[in-house]
């Protein structure tokens, strides 16, 4: 498999402190890729990295075999990010679902939406119709998953997308990661810490500490060694 | 207590019966509000916005300056804008001294401050998360830009009634600047004032009940927007 992102001698850092550190990470194209690792291992900013939010202070990151500083704009057309607090506007379940089709001039928006809306279990007939103010916690993650479901990304980015989501929901939310993968061929990475569940979903896991590659020494979560920062890091291959 | 109810009566069919120099004050105040809110909104929502938005060097200062501004004397803009526009002033030749569009004037200038203040306030306090959203679904920079004004579209609103509130009921700048003459530049508060030193209450409880309406209505919708963007 062909790599997708390439990160050579990645270091961000915010202020003095150095949040990561990657000499050399490949995401191949078409995996489900999961990170894990304790809190402030560096999850979220490699999210961030790779959903070209943020630029490393040095080092290179490539996409598709091509840098991707100055291409962001247009690379995240097809790279969307699901963040641990997703945001809603503040209008109706269906112009939020649709808000990423409808900037994009896509057509077929209201079908786009209702398929969307369906994949992460949400009847459209209750549901479209629907202020951002009328949801629960769990409808507001699962609204926005469905935002980014809808646009049939090459990329998808999820952080935690589980965490507050009850079992079923957390179910609803792996057939949504595999049907993406199967009928749009989309490749995702996905956060989190619920390590069983990473396991059952994810082609390869890469663990995150103090912002370096790392490997769990017993079980999954269980202890942490972090490798020396030269290791060389590589997805699923 | 006999003649406060008594001109309660009176003020009661000075409105029901339509009385001219009532509705005179009441149609002025309504005049010289909508010029005023119309120049306060072209000037003022654009340049809260921007200042809400973008960041530049000063801005701290710009924002202190407006805020300054919300908290300036009405009498001291009244003399400031007399200054100007009467005829030995700078703009005296376009005689808009005891006018309606030279009290529109003064009562922008009152307005702008806290249509400014307020809408950057509006944008400021946007969600953090808003603009990573926006980026992450795939918006440039010009749709970033957009999205951004509809989501402070309830503040901004909510800005929009603060300042018309304020305009409608102001007094020193109407007075000074429209010389409270009758049939032409006597608003409702400048003819409340006057007719209490007359001592006819019944004109002026009349117009102040109306003002009070206008007041409760522009606060039942401030009520509404704050509900709605979840303030």
């Amino acid at each position: 498999m062909s790599a997708l992102y390439e990160l050579r001698d990645v270091i961000q850092r915010y202020e003095d402190r150095v949040i990561l550190n990657l000499p050399h990470l490949d995401v191949p194209a078409g995996t489900i890729l999961g990170l894990a690792g304790p809190n402030g291992g560096g999850k979220s900013t490699l999210m961030r990295l790779f959903a070209f939010l943020e630029t490393p202070v040095s080092g290179e990151v490539r996409f598709d075999g091509r840098p991707s500083l100055g291409r962001e704009i247009e690379l995240r057309k097809i790279v969307t990010y699901f963040p641990q607090e997703p945001y809603l506007l503040k209008r109706s379940v269906r112009a939020n679902v649709g808000y990423g089709l409808t900037i994009r001039h896509l057509p077929n928006v209201n079908e786009r939406v209702n398929a969307a809306l369906e994949q992460v279990g949400l009847d459209p007939a209750k549901f479209v119709g629907r202020s951002w103010m009328q949801l629960s916690g769990g409808e507001v993650k699962r609204v926005a998953l469905a935002a980014r479901l809808a646009l049939r990304p090459r990329v998808l980015l999820l952080d935690e997308p589980t965490a507050n989501l009850d079992r079923s929901s957390a179910e609803l939310v792996r057939q949504a990661v595999f049907t993406a993968r199967e009928r749009h061929g989309t490749t995702l990475v996905i956060s989190g810490h619920d390590h069983p569940w990473l396991k059952a979903i994810c082609d390869d896991i890469i663990w995150l500490r103090d912002g370096m590659l790392s490997e769990p020494v017993k079980g999954i979560g269980d202890t942490w060694e972090p490798l020396a920062p030269q290791t060389k890091g590589t997805a699923a291959s | 207590m006999d003649y406060i109810l008594d001109g309660l009566r009176q003020a009661m069919v000075l409105l029901f019966a339509g009385d001219p120099e009532t509705f005179s004050a009441v149609w002025t105040t309504l005049v010289v509000t909508i010029e005023a809110m119309v120049a306060t909104l072209i000037l003022g929502t654009p340049a809260g916005f921007l200042l809400g938005y973008t960041t530049f060097p000063g801005k701290r200062f710009v924002r202190l300056l407006v805020e300054t501004f919300l908290s300036f004397p009405t009498v001291v803009i009244g003399l400031i804008v007399y200054a100007f526009i009467s005829r030995r002033g700078p703009l005296g030749e376009f005689g808009l001294l005891f006018t309606v569009p030279g009290m529109a004037v003064g009562l922008t200038i009152l307005g702008l401050p806290i249509v400014i203040a307020l809408t950057a306030q509006a944008v400021e306090n946007l969600d953090r998360r808003l603009r990573p959203t926006l980026l992450t679904l795939g918006a440039r920079p010009r749709q970033v830009f957009q999205t951004t004004l509809a989501e402070a579209r309830f503040g901004m609103l909510l800005a929009c009634t603060a300042a018309f509130g304020r305009i409608v009921s102001e007094i020193g700048i109407s007075m000074m600047l429209g010389g409270n003459i009758k049939w032409d530049t006597r608003t409702i508060t400048t003819a409340i004032a006057l007719e209490t030193g007359k001592g006819e209450f019944a004109t002026g409880i009349a117009l102040g009940i109306v003002l009070m309406v206008i007041a409760f209505l522009v606060n039942l919708v401030a009520a509404a927007l704050r509900r709605r963007s979840g303030e």
